[in-house]
């Protein structure tokens, strides 16, 4: 026997004497764990227990248990709000992989620069005023406890405007366990409103001007109109005005969250432009593939991850077992928004388009947040099937008709399809669900259910309102602030690829990067730039390098 | 002394290689290049907008050669990539003035 094959026999005779002492031992605790957690543990954990064995048959024995129950509720509740925030935090990571991966290698620097500082701009903003103005007055959340902080709103009655109490987590005693918490949850929220505009300002937005969006976002543009919805404010309020069904809905937020972002992008999108190449003189529209598909299929499953917090989150409690159909809705859509968009690429254009199938997915889950509570399974089927449509005809309606350029298909996935969510409350929500929504009685309930036109017509509205808001406010905020700021980037760094010029370094430095596409400056280093006059798809070379085949 | 360039279809390099390696030959040089011929690349559909693929992927092989292994040489390329599709590509030959092997100095047919 060699040294080498004593050396393994030893090695194996340990590993195997190791599992012996670890089966022949039988001494074990709770390992099926039907003990653990009993009297002894409520007795030691609530006030007035000390040294008794058992709950005294009492008020006062009734009372703990009550407390304790009570606690235990809103621990579960906050465990579960906390942990599903943890989720729609992490679609961050979904959206940066996404819109990178849309986008060309030259810019990737860029692009994700912008995600991670929408990050932390937009939080701080929320922090200082957007928190307040959305939720100052939203009054006590039952499934939170306590008895909230959060009850100052500008305007009277169901005329709410703007959230008057929690500037910087402070100002009227808003320093408290439940707010804190409910902010954890908001902010990741407005978070996600904040890097769907990345999606359609990509490539072309000077990083001053990106800062001045975000910050829009983050103190005005979504907690706004955010409180109009949930914080109390009039959109909600239209159920006790106007009659109009449990007025406004929105669970999850299709409008609050996707429609405001998409529509801001949109009027990101025309201020700025579009990209050099991207249409030609006489307005079609070429292609400008993104650098990574594979970025943007992790960046899409990573999203539908996250929105498994998103919505089933959106109860704000674990106690809410209405989390089983939020959740399995949720998935339902994400699919056959993903089937359908797929099935029409490949029937239009003759192949399944990843990148467009992707962006079906998404478009389910966008369409599915609002009605994700109040609709049944084969309502979110149809919801996320429409949904698939809606976002292919939304990119080809921008691209050959409005002639707005869009890199990642923002508006159509996240406006288009965040309007179109908002609809489906008001047609599919079949009365299961939201009894005394809005402090209406009775559960939400669509068109084709109880045959009244009241739930609609308030959905009509948010979806109205919302666009006026989104779209016209930060319209307005660009046109005033490109007067004092440069917005977009000169033509020369937009060839070149904003990387360098904005920030002094490449994304993947090792690699020469191509210059076959549409606006691509021939080389990295001492490109000869200028704005390019001949056509893409004209099949005409467009460099004199030619390598004989 | 001859150079043959080949540029034929990627997947085909190994065949090509083995080819090579069949009869004998020492070394090959081999590049990625990319580049469109008579078809001028081919026509796609990204997000609902066509494009054209301009410049199709393709790698380009190049072998030192005595004049009189030239023609096998050249033959054997053309043999291994061939597929029959458009694409396959193009094997030329040129004549070479002077070869040094930068070890040993050595000149001509010995540095081969």
């Amino acid at each position: 026997m060699s040294n080498r094959q004593k050396f393994i026999a030893l090695t194996l005779l340990t590993f195997i004497s190791l599992i012996a002492v670890g089966a022949l031992t039988h001494h074990h605790g709770d390992a099926a764990g039907l003990t653990t957690g009993n009297t002894a543990d409520f007795l030691g954990s609530s006030t007035g227990g000390q040294g008794a064995t058992s709950v005294p048959v009492s008020q006062v024995g009734i009372n703990q248990l009550a407390n304790e129950s009570g606690h235990l509720h809103v621990a579960i509740n906050f465990v579960w709000l906390l942990i599903t925030g943890f989720l729609v935090l992490f679609m961050q990571v979904g959206f940066a992989f996404l819109v990178t991966g849309l986008t060309r290698a030259k810019n990737a620097g860029h692009m994700m620069m912008m995600n991670i500082a929408a990050f932390a701009v937009a939080l701080i903003a929320y922090y200082a005023v957007g928190f307040a103005f959305q939720f100052g007055g939203v009054a006590p959340v039952a499934n939170l406890g306590g008895a909230s902080p959060l009850n100052n709103i500008f305007g009277h009655g169901n005329a709410g405007v703007i959230g008057l109490h929690g500037f910087f987590l402070q100002s009227g005693r808003t320093y408290d366990v439940g707010v804190l918490a409910f902010f954890l949850f908001q902010v990741v929220f407005m978070e996600t409103a904040g890097y769907i505009i990345i999606g359609a300002i990509a490539e072309r937005i000077s990083f001053a001007g990106f800062i001045l969006a975000e910050l829009a976002m983050g103190a005005i543009v979504y907690p706004i109109y955010g409180n109009w919805l949930w914080g109390g404010g009039w959109l909600a309020h239209l159920g006790a005005s106007l009659g109009w069904g449990n007025g406004a809905v929105d669970f999850a937020g299709s409008g609050v969250v996707h429609a405001t972002g998409g529509w801001a992008a949109l009027a990101l999108a025309m201020v700025l432009g579009p990209r050099i190449g991207k249409f030609n003189k006489d307005k079609s529209p070429n292609a400008i593939p993104g650098h990574s598909i594979p970025y943007v299929v992790v960046g899409t499953l990573i999203l539908v991850f996250g929105w498994m917090g998103f919505n089933p989150g959106s109860t704000f409690g674990a106690t809410d077992l209405r989390i089983g159909v939020v959740a399995v809705n949720t998935l339902l859509s994400a699919c056959f928004g993903f089937v359908f968009a797929m099935a029409w690429t490949a029937y239009k254009y003759g192949k399944p388009d990843i990148s467009m199938s992707c962006n079906g997915m998404l478009a389910g889950l966008v369409a599915i947040t609002a009605p994700c509570a109040f609709v049944a399974p084969w309502a979110a089927s149809i919801i996320g099937a429409i949904a698939g449509l809606l976002v292919c005809g939304g990119v080809w309606f921008f691209d050959h008709k409005a002639h707005i350029d869009d890199p990642c298909g923002a508006i159509s996935v996240h406006g288009i399809n965040g309007a179109w969510g908002i609809i489906a409350v008001g047609l599919f929500a079949d009365g299961t669900y939201g009894d005394g929504w809005n402090g209406i009685k009775g559960p939400v309930k669509g068109l084709f259910y109880n045959g009244h036109w009241g739930q609609l017509l308030a959905q009509i509205a948010h979806v109205v309102v919302g666009f006026a808001w989104a779209w016209g406010v930060m319209w307005l905020i660009f046109v005033i602030g490109k007067r004092f700021i440069k917005i977009r980037v000169s033509p020369e760094v937009e060839l070149e690829g904003l990387d360098l010029p904005e920030f002094g370094v490449l994304a993947y430095p090792d690699f020469v990067l191509s210059s076959s596409d549409v606006g691509h400056a021939p080389t990295q280093t001492g490109a000869v730039v200028g704005p390019p006059t001949t056509t893409y798809s004209s099949g005409e070379p467009q460099s004199d390098e030619r390598s004989p085949q | 002394m001859k150079l043959i360039t080949a540029v034929v279809k990627p997947f085909k390099l190994d065949d090509v290689k083995t080819a090579l390696t069949e009869i004998g030959l020492p070394g090959i040089t081999v590049t990625e290049v990319r580049g469109f011929g008579r078809q001028r690349g081919h026509t796609e559909v990204y997000r609902g907008a066509e494009y054209t693929v301009e410049f199709v992927p393709k790698v380009r092989l190049e072998v030192l050669t005595d004049d009189d292994s030239a023609q096998r040489v050249h033959d054997a390329i053309v043999e291994a990539a061939r597929t029959g599709q458009i694409g396959d590509g193009k094997v030329w030959i040129t004549p070479v003035e002077a070869v040094t092997r930068v070890r040993t100095g050595d000149m001509g047919n010995d540095a081969l």
